[in-house]
């Protein structure tokens, strides 16, 4: 039997060369969305495809990489008779990766001494893989081919030489094609080190040692997840939450089931509305994701991350519905909006299990820009960012204000590396005072960001939610604010509305003005803790507000 | 005439003192517990306990100091309240401080915080402007701005204000001409503006950077002047320098000004120390590993040349060797590369529901400390070293600190528990975890360097490097460890090998293709001779004053830099870059664009010192029959084994021991494991393995 001192040994081993995958991705990466934003995420994996370590980057990528490896494994043995020695095989197509077009998977076979001892793979998100509009997350998308080109499982690398023209199907769907190779070689690199790190492993401590620690730390894994499932104690809960159609109104349903039972946990989303002719389902990695994130969440995140943790939990969302959608329904939005009130939906249902463990509502939406076109030297530029909302109020402290809440941690983009590489010149960027919602904890704050376009017309897409239904407070605090977007053109004096889910045309010299919801408060204005913040901080923080519009969001 | 250099270091626990005799060589080192409220109290008792020993007091040529006072005052931490600082920036943009880059520092922790913002939202004021990023002016700055943002300034009664406008990196007139006339108005207060402190792009950083340093100004400021004071009022009237951020020293006076430069003075100065052994030695590719109870830190030298990082979290929290990016104020500034992690001999072991055995990050610390101390149950890395008879089992610190080595048994005795595995098993096991995690911040300053570490040196000190130095060694592949003379004083010691320097930026943002090279080796000449002015000023000899030229560089389009030595030659420069990035990355792109983000000139002198003097190592006391050291039983390789203990002092030169082995000091004690020799070169332990 192998001692416990070698299982922590690799795993530790195993993290650390997630963590080191991540890192040089992220450092040899050339789109402002994977250096600067950090939007990707590493792991590997034993032969058997079984997640084995997965450094915390982006919890939407959390379930869905792999979910997603396995189905491209599938895939790549049924059609291609599987992948050999000194391959790298990419893919982009939701159905099997997990995610959406703009999520480009990488993966790497492990081979020790001519046998499969694994892989390594990595998911960064491309700014532009084609489509109708710049981005690649057209509002009005009724199928996934509106969003991008659709990558099959392809060769990238073979016999340790990369393959130009897998790189070309990519450079010529996409409107920056200098970035996609720089990205795609980060990757390669990204699984180099991957492969190195698992194979000095093997190479340590013996192929079987390696393979029995690793076995044992997936048990522990499960076992760990199992006690902390059980400390929730039995029950059955229920929640829903809705997202805002594209005419916003808020008609589209999650509905959850959550049946806690002696350390299992079991997942129904019965009653979840049918899959929509919208950019908002969710392929079920995606869903998966918004379950695995909000259970580590509520439990230890110090648990090693691995297949095992998986083990007691069961997830059943019917096929057709939104969050697991038929191909070929529209994907994009599903990655962000959706996973995000998923992961509201199942936080909410936690919380009647572990009450002190769980807050309000967040801002509830990754409030998605996507803008592009073509410069005046004819280049052609594509840029994507999600912006940060109010924090919902913990059930000990005020929310966050300004920040990227659960499914997503990406950084901003520095508005001095964004004028530099877009013709876009950022007006205004503060905290929208007056946005979070009331409470005994009051909500956090969304943010405000106005961008001018400074050269051409360029193609826009807004992805936003939490317009018309704002995030519910708990334990009887206040919503936060809806969010809003505004437009006003050159010469205009007046700002209109539009809505959150849009794409238009912008020209020089107009002003996009985006402001994002604020958190839900927790426990009753007036009902102030000893040494909480609470009712009068909030009515100062009300009072201290910029812009009176922050206030006069519709709802 | 005698004289003393010396180097006082002030810790979280103790302020430790090492100087040397001009006229002996001779190192006296000196230990006081820290006096955090008022730390100057701690500097002036330990040099006067130094110089009370001696009958008639020797002059003091060089005073160097290391001080936690800047990261203590950002932690907030009680008597060192941040002064009120106000914030000047482009209207529209109040919160870029507030809000940093929008991540949250812990993903799935629900109950995250961020560090409070340095600067209250009302003391935040703007001013109707804005510059692009080619330093174009798109709105002026209309001197009524200016007459109004005085006059709320002035109100306000600020101790400090950062001026912070966009893009100010590419041209700094508005914010010179706004620095200038805050100044004027405000005549008590400290004005600091970003195209000062650090003109890089990326407002976030810099604002905080240049936040940071007005906050730290008036506290580091009045810290310094009553030290100074408090030292003249007990005669001693040399000069104070200070180490810096990257290792170097700067006068106490220069400081005043560059505060940001301080924010991790304390920690860099193991590396010098192990730079300066080098030296010494005749080695430049050498490893730093400092353990303490809590904490180890790793550092690199390469090529002779301490690795520096250009930005730091200040006030924020590491995971696993790596700064956690939110959780603290970033710097940029020249840092010595650390990588920290929380293990030391406190570290905590203990078996988690699932039956994981988990090493740290949780410390016993020093109170109540391992269950070897007789004041906790705590079974920590200290306590399996005394199970295993690595550490003595009576007493440590020359006997004066009793060891309860039953404790200590029934403490690992408790994790074993249902493992199944012995309580030495165990032990080793705790042990083997804790190098583990030391070995990942020697792996994080190497290889993830793109260094390969198997040539280097490992130089191993602090209370607990000595201990583990050898396994960390096997397990980087590396076949040297250096133990220098008085371990746990080492860090201080590097105070005295310390040259001054001065460091200046210039922000390029150009292609090797575009830029114009005769315009940046301008900048070079005169940013030397401005650099060689301020070092002269320092007290630094001129002739002994050399330069280093650097850019970073990237891949046009991406947004990661390699820093590349310049000797002048752009195509040198262009394939130094290639293959950096090849080293650090697996591959390069020889075919496109490189972009200059930075041009970095580095000045070094040293110190004008009239008798220039070298320490030499301590004659050893050797006793008869020292060979036939004690024996103590130490578990090894499943069995116990009589290994002879030495005591450090009694080695003689040259001396030769065979592993395994101990050797115990007063406060620290080195394993040399089976397979390993120990020699003694030149008063520091030489341990080399065995070829395989």
């Amino acid at each position: 039997m192998i001692d416990p001192i070698t299982v922590e040994i690799v795993k530790g081993a195993l993290v650390y060369a997630g963590e080191e995958m991540g890192i040089t991705v992220r450092n040899s990466a050339y789109s402002p969305n994977i250096k600067e934003r950090l939007d990707h995420s590493c792991a590997l994996f034993d032969r058997f495809g079984r997640l084995i370590a997965q450094a915390e980057h982006i919890p939407v990528h959390l379930g869905s990489l792999p979910w997603g490896l396995n189905r491209m494994l599938e895939w790549i043995g049924r059609e291609h008779g599987g992948l050999r020695e000194g391959e790298m095989w990419v893919a982009n197509d939701p159905y099997l990766t997990g995610t959406h077009l703009n999520d480009v998977t990488v993966v790497r076979p492990i081979f020790y001494e001519g046998t499969l001892a694994g892989y390594a793979a990595n998911k960064a998100h491309h700014a532009d893989v084609g489509g109708a509009v710049p981005g690649s997350m057209p509002a009005d998308a009724t199928d996934l081919f509106a969003e991008g080109v659709v990558l099959p499982p392809l060769r990238l690398v073979r016999a340790d030489k990369i393959l130009d023209e897998t790189i070309g199907i990519l450079r010529a769907n996409s409107r920056t094609p200098e970035a996609r190779s720089g990205d795609l070689r980060a990757q390669i690199a990204g699984n180099v080190i991957g492969e190195r790190r698992l194979l000095e492993l093997c190479e340590r401590y013996g192929r079987q040692t390696f393979e029995d620690a690793v076995e044992r730390a997936l048990d522990e894994s499960e076992r760990a997840m199992r006690a902390a499932l059980r400390s929730l104690g039995d029950g059955v809960f229920s929640a829903s939450d809705y997202l805002e159609d594209r005419d916003g109104a808020p008609t589209i349903r999650i509905a959850l089931r959550l049946e806690l039972r002696d350390g299992v946990a079991r997942f129904d989303y019965d009653g979840t509305s049918p899959q929509v002719n919208a950019p908002l389902n969710a392929v079920f990695g995606v869903t998966l994701s918004g379950v695995y994130y909000a259970l580590r969440a509520v439990t230890d995140p110090a648990i090693a991350m691995n297949e095992g943790c998986f083990r007691p939990i069961e997830v059943h969302a019917p096929i057709g519905t939104l969050l697991n959608p038929r191909r070929p329904a529209p994907v994009s939005g599903g990655n962000v909006e959706t996973s995000t009130r998923n992961a509201d939906v199942v936080l909410q249902a936690l919380a009647q299990a572990a009450p002190s463990r769980v807050g309000a509502s967040s801002g509830g939406t990754m409030s998605n820009v996507m803008l592009g076109g073509v410069r005046g030297d004819g280049r052609p530029w594509s840029f994507y960012e999600t912006n940060g909302c109010g924090m919902g109020a913990r059930p000990n402290a005020d929310g966050l204000d300004a920040i990227q809440c659960h499914m997503t941690n990406t950084l901003n983009t520095p508005i001095e590396a964004l004028e530099r590489e877009f013709p876009l010149r950022v007006v205004r960027y503060e905290i929208a005072h007056g946005s979070s919602g009331g409470g005994r904890h009051c909500g956090g704050n969304g943010l405000v960001r106005a961008l001018e376009l400074t050269e051409g017309i360029a193609r826009a897409t807004l992805l936003a939610d939490r317009h018309t239904l704002p995030p519910p407070g708990a334990a009887g605090g206040e919503p936060g604010a809806c969010g809003v977007h505004r437009l006003q053109r050159e010469g205009s004096e007046t700002a209109e509305a539009l809505p959150a889910k849009t794409s238009f045309d912008l020209r020089s010299g107009d002003v996009l003005t985006i402001q994002t919801p604020g958190g839900g408060g927790y426990g009753l204005v007036g009902d102030v803790a000893p040494g909480a913040s609470g009712a009068f901080e909030a009515e100062a923080r009300r009072a201290e507000q910029v812009d009176d519009s922050n206030r006069a969001a519709p709802r | 005439m005698r004289s003393l250099r010396v180097g006082i270091d002030v810790g979280g626990t103790f302020t430790d003192l090492v100087a040397v005799e001009s006229w002996s060589g001779r190192t006296i080192t000196q230990k006081l517990a820290s006096t955090p409220k008022e730390p100057q109290r701690a500097v002036c008792d330990v040099l006067a306990t130094l110089l009370a020993s001696y009958e008639s007091p020797p002059a003091i040529e060089l005073l160097a100091h290391s001080t936690t006072i800047a990261t203590n005052a950002l932690l907030g931490q009680i008597g060192l309240e941040l002064p009120r600082t106000a914030l000047v920036t482009t209207a529209g943009f109040r919160d870029v401080i507030e809000i940093g880059r929008q991540n949250r520092s812990e993903i799935y922790n629900l109950f995250v915080e961020r560090p409070r913002p340095l600067v209250a939202r009302e003391d935040r004021l703007t001013v109707r402007e804005r510059i692009d990023y080619r330093g174009r002016i798109l709105t002026p700055l209309e001197t009524t701005e200016i007459f109004r943002v005085c006059s709320e300034l002035r109100e306000r009664g600020v101790a400090a204000v950062a001026v912070c406008l966009l893009h100010s990196y590419a041209n700094d007139a508005h914010e010179r001409t706004l620095a200038q006339r805050i100044a004027e108005a405000l005549p008590a207060a400290r004005v600091v503006r970003s195209s000062q402190i650090d003109p890089q792009y990326r407002e976030y950083e810099r604002f905080s950077t240049t936040v940071v340093n007005a906050v730290l100004a008036p506290i580091v400021e009045a810290y310094l002047e009553r030290l100074v004071e408090d030292l003249q009022g007990r005669g001693i009237t040399a000069t104070l320098f200070v180490m810096r951020s990257d290792g170097g020293m700067a006068s106490a006076r220069r400081i005043r000004s560059l505060p940001a430069a301080i924010v991790e003075s304390g920690p860099a100065g193991g590396v010098i120390a192990t730079a300066a052994l080098g030296k010494r030695i005749g080695a430049s590719r050498l490893l730093s590993f400092d353990m303490g109870g809590t904490t180890a830190k790793a550092g690199a030298v390469v090529d002779g040349v301490v690795q520096i990082a250009g930005e730091f979290e200040a006030a924020g929290s590491t995971h696993s060797g790596r700064a956690v990016k939110g959780s603290g104020y970033p710097v940029r500034f020249p840092f010595v590369d650390l990588a920290e992690v929380s293990a030391g001999g406190g570290t905590i072991a203990a078996c988690d529901a699932s039956g994981a055995l988990r090493v740290g990050p949780l410390s016993a610390g020093a109170d109540p400390g391992p269950a070897c101390y007789g004041r906790s149950e705590h079974a920590t890395v200290t306590d399996a070293n005394v199970v295993l008879g690595r550490l003595n089992q009576t007493a440590l610190l020359g006997g004066a600190f009793p060891i309860d080595a039953a404790r200590a048994r029934s403490a690992i005795e408790r994790v074993a528990g249902s493992t199944g595995l012995s309580v030495e098993e165990m032990a080793l096991g705790i042990v083997a975890l804790v190098d583990h995690a030391m070995a990942k911040v020697l792996r994080i300053v190497t290889v993830e360097r793109g260094i390969d570490p198997r040539d280097f040196i490992l130089v191993a000190f602090g209370g607990g490097g000595p201990l583990h130095a050898c396994a960390l060694a096997e397990e980087l592949g590396i076949a040297r460890v250096f133990v220098p003379e008085h371990p746990g004083l080492f860090s201080a010691s590097g105070l005295l090998d310390a040259p001054l320097v001065e460091t200046e930026l210039h922000p390029l943002l150009q292609t090797t293709a575009s830029i114009d090279w005769a315009a940046t080796e301008r900048w070079f000449a005169q940013s030397e001779s401005r650099a060689a002015q301020t070092l002269v000023e320092q007290g630094a000899r001129a002739q002994s004053i050399v330069f280093r030229r650097q850019y970073d560089a990237r891949y046009r389009g991406q947004g990661f830099e390699l820093t590349i030595d310049h000797d002048g030659s752009p195509k040198a420069l262009e394939r130094r870059f290639h293959d950096a990035h090849r080293a650090r990355y697996g591959y390069d792109a020889p075919g496109e664009a490189v972009e200059l983000v930075n041009a970095k000139l580095t000045g070094v002198g040293s110190i004008a010192s009239p008798k220039a003097f070298d320490s030499v190592p301590a004659q050893p006391d050797v006793r008869e029959g020292d060979a036939t050291a004690i024996v103590r039983g130490v578990y090894l390789e499943g069995a116990w084994r009589d290994v002879p203990v030495h005591r450090r002092a009694w080695l003689a030169q040259d001396r030769r021991i065979a592993g395994p082995a101990i050797v115990e000091e007063y406060d620290s004690t080195t394993y040399v494991p089976p397979s390993w020799s120990l020699q003694v070169d030149d008063g520091a332990l030489r341990l080399e393995r065995a070829q395989a």
